[in-house]
């Protein structure tokens, strides 16, 4: 640090320039982390919403994990919505608006979907719900969203989502007094993606 | 040491050793190929003028057009820029591209190209005692990437975008109106020209942090450094660390237009909500990233005017490092209305009113500073003074809008607007112009006027107030940003605003006479044109400074109390 200085680049200033280089060179490792790390929140954040249910992401459980929970003699009221985004030439409506559920037990709802198009298609739906403190609670068994769906050209089905609302519901201050649970999907063309 | 006279004939390199230091290179040489730290700041300074021109032009056209509630102005813009006449979606796109152009001018290519590229480049090797930046050349490269950015910005704009020409996302260019919602090349322009000015940011950073920590005069510890450098140092951080986040959001924003990738696309699993999240992440440090080196200007000049050392020089030096460390923690406050649970919101909410500890620190600070001092009240001291009042006042809406429950009512209205540019457009550009007056005889050699100065400040601090404090009304009346027209019942507000415009419009002109000035009187300044008070190693130097500096390193003493 204390070596007289020459404007040129050799001669005494060469163990500065050395050093110089040394901590360039780790700075520049530092901002090469944080860029990895940018692209390392995209997993980490897809984890922690499926673990905390963060924006109405919704859970996931096995048929024996759904028949241990206890049911409980409340009822919530769930809407159902169903959405196709621009380009996709299918009809998707739920066949009921609203169920009323007991909290705990299993619940069947029923979707309808249908391909305008002459052509086959196969569709992906994403979901959500709202609120979204509702998201950690609102559980799903069996769902059409799990997987791809193919559709012959005019082909109408009816797709099942089996689901139950978890009792914590109750006890948790951000959704205690939550009334109305909405779930909604959204068929996406899977070959668009 | 460095008596050397600024005017020096071109001597022969050899006929005398003291002349070296100020052999200059030949015009092209010099400005364009340039590593001299004095030089690329000079440039940095000289660009940022230039993109505040078109910046403060576009917000000249923003405010004629919110003069009056409908559209009068904006399809003749449109027009001029060669949109099809009558186009009406097209006029109201460009109203999405001038916002868009004027955040990000405002923020990468006028504040952080004057603050860090400027003012950090020509004062922080010379506080040190270093002769030059750690890596001159890179330096060099940093500006004219910055330079490129603003030239791929600047094309956006006559690129197809969607609606209209221009990339019209807003400067925090969400997804999903950044992905599927704009098609056309112009956003990928934009997200170039963020790529350039980032990269080129990051450069300037490394650059920094290594001259500071390596090249340090003999005896010039990290605790007597003058709190500009530590400003800076500060700054160098959170550039290097939030800047590549914004780096790796905005890459997947381009792969997700382009390559088919669904980072935010949700039909491929991907949620949009994660590019604010990231976005964030860079985008709050970010804004002290503009505000910190403004801190250090006023400092230094806080001190010198007082002709005391600043107040507590520890504590401001780490309320910095504290504003840079909570600032990485507090971004989801720019998001409180994407569904936060009321956890979520309850620690942001703590998290982000912290914030305001270290910042009264420094605000009480200055005023403990001045306590006492033999103050005097040159130019630069009534931009300083002006500084503490208008950042107080965007820094109390700071903590009125850190609350997520106010914010629910408050999210992306006026009011927001009218906060952050009382902490950046008045606070950080008059911080910009005190460091400006406090250091342009350094710099040039050549006096300012004083007085145009003062009457500078007293009509930019009437015009900024008038144009900015009335958003506040309109704001909580609910008046909703990044609209070109409103309700009839704004009208009042809008009208005052506008009118501020005109008066800071004025200031600039008076800015611009004061430069002409300087240039047509060419009245000498001497080295240490504010005397006692103004302490730090720029001052024992010529005005301006030798072309290179500290051949010999100075020696800072126990006693000189060189630094503060």
């Amino acid at each position: 640090m204390a070596q007289t200085i020459a404007p040129s680049g050799n001669g005494p200033n060469r163990p500065r320039m050395a050093q110089n280089t040394r901590t360039g060179l780790i700075f520049l490792g530092v901002a090469l982390a944080m860029l990895a790390l940018g692209y390392a929140a995209v997993p980490l954040y897809r984890m922690f919403c499926q673990v905390t249910g963060i924006d109405g992401t919704t859970q996931r459980a096995s048929a024996a994990q759904a028949s241990a929970v206890q049911a409980t003699g409340q009822r919530i009221s769930v809407r159902f919505d169903g959405n196709v985004a621009n380009g996709l030439p299918w009809t998707f409506r739920p066949m009921q608006t609203t169920s009323n559920v007991v909290i705990g037990e299993k619940a069947l709802a029923k979707y309808e979907a249908r391909n305008n198009a002459a052509r086959d298609i196969t569709g992906t739906a994403v979901f959500n719900v709202s609120p979204v403190q509702a998201g950690k609670y609102f559980t799903k068994i069996e769902c059409f969203c799990f997987t791809e769906q193919t559709l012959k050209p005019g082909q109408d089905v009816e797709m099942p989502v089996i689901y139950y609302v978890d009792p914590a519901i109750l006890e948790d201050p951000d959704t205690k007094d939550i009334e109305q649970i909405t779930l909604s999907y959204s068929f996406y063309e899977s070959e668009r993606l | 040491m460095a008596t050397t006279a600024p005017e020096t004939f071109p001597v022969h390199e050899d006929a005398h050793h003291d002349a070296h230091a100020d052999h200059k290179p030949a015009f092209f040489q010099r400005w364009f190929m340039s590593t001299n730290h004095k030089d690329i700041g000079t440039l940095y300074l000289i660009f940022s003028i230039f993109a505040a021109i078109v910046g403060g032009g576009i917000s000249g056209i923003m405010r004629m057009e919110l003069a009056e509630p409908g559209i009068q102005y904006l399809g003749a813009v449109h027009e001029f820029l060669g949109g099809a006449a009558g186009d009406f979606d097209g006029s109201l796109h460009l109203w999405n591209v001038l916002i868009t152009a004027h955040g990000l001018i405002m923020v990468f290519f006028v504040v952080m190209p004057a603050m860090i590229g400027g003012f950090a480049n020509w004062f922080v090797p010379i506080m040190i005692g270093a002769p030059d930046m750690a890596f001159p050349r890179m330096n060099n490269i940093s500006f004219w990437l910055t330079f490129m950015g603003f030239c791929s910005l600047m094309m956006s704009a006559f690129m197809p975008g969607g609606t209209g020409m221009g990339a019209g996302t807003g400067w925090t260019v969400y997804a999903p109106l950044s992905t599927t919602g704009s098609p056309g090349p112009a956003v990928d322009f934009g997200i170039f020209a963020l790529h350039l000015a980032g990269a080129g940011s990051i450069m300037g950073a490394i650059n920094f942090i290594t001259t500071i920590f390596n090249m340090r005069a003999p005896g010039m510890s990290l605790h007597k450094m003058p709190l500009f450098v530590w400003s800076v140092l500060v700054t160098a951080f959170l550039l290097l660390l939030a800047l590549p986040v914004l780096a790796a959001a905005i890459t997947m924003l381009l792969t997700d237009r382009n390559f088919n990738t669904t980072f935010f696309t949700p039909q491929g699993g991907g949620d949009p909500i994660l590019y604010q999240h990231l976005f964030w992440f860079f985008g709050h440090p970010e804004v002290y990233i503009m505000i910190l080196p403004g801190f250090g200007i006023i400092s230094q000049i806080i001190s010198t005017f007082s002709r005391k050392p600043v107040f507590g020089y520890l504590g401001m030096a780490y309320a910095m490092v504290a504003i840079g460390v909570v600032g990485f923690i507090v971004w989801a406050h720019h998001m409180y209305t994407v569904g936060l649970s009321v956890n979520e919101k309850m620690y942001f909410t703590a998290a982000t009113m912290v914030i305001a500890v270290p910042t009264g620190v420094k605000i009480f600070s200055w005023i403990a500073t001045m306590w006492g001092g033999s103050l005097r009240f040159a130019s630069p001291m009534w931009w300083a003074l002006g500084f503490i009042f208008l950042f107080t006042v965007g820094g109390v809406t700071g903590v009125v809008l850190a609350n997520g429950g106010i914010d629910d009512n408050l999210h992306d209205s006026y009011y927001v607007v009218a906060h952050f540019h009382y902490v950046l457009s008045l606070g950080a550009v008059t911080a910009m112009f005190a460091g400006w007056y406090y250091w342009f005889p350094k710099m040039f050699g050549v006096w300012h006027s004083e007085l145009l100065s003062k009457l500078q400040f007293i009509v930019f601090f009437v015009g900024v107030n008038t144009l900015f404090f009335p958003m506040h009304f309109l704001g909580m009346n609910g008046m909703p940003r990044r609209y070109p027209d409103y309700t009839p019942a704004f009208e009042l507000w809008n009208w005052v605003a506008t009118k501020g415009y005109e008066i800071m419009a004025v200031s600039i002109v008076i800015f611009f006479a004061n430069i002409l000035y300087a240039i047509i009187v060419r009245k000498k300044a001497e080295g240490n044109y504010w005397g006692e008070g103004a302490t730090t190693l720029e001052w024992t130097l010529s005005s301006p400074p030798p072309f290179h500096q500290f051949e010999t390193l100075p020696v800072i003493d126990d006693k000189a109390g060189a630094a503060h």
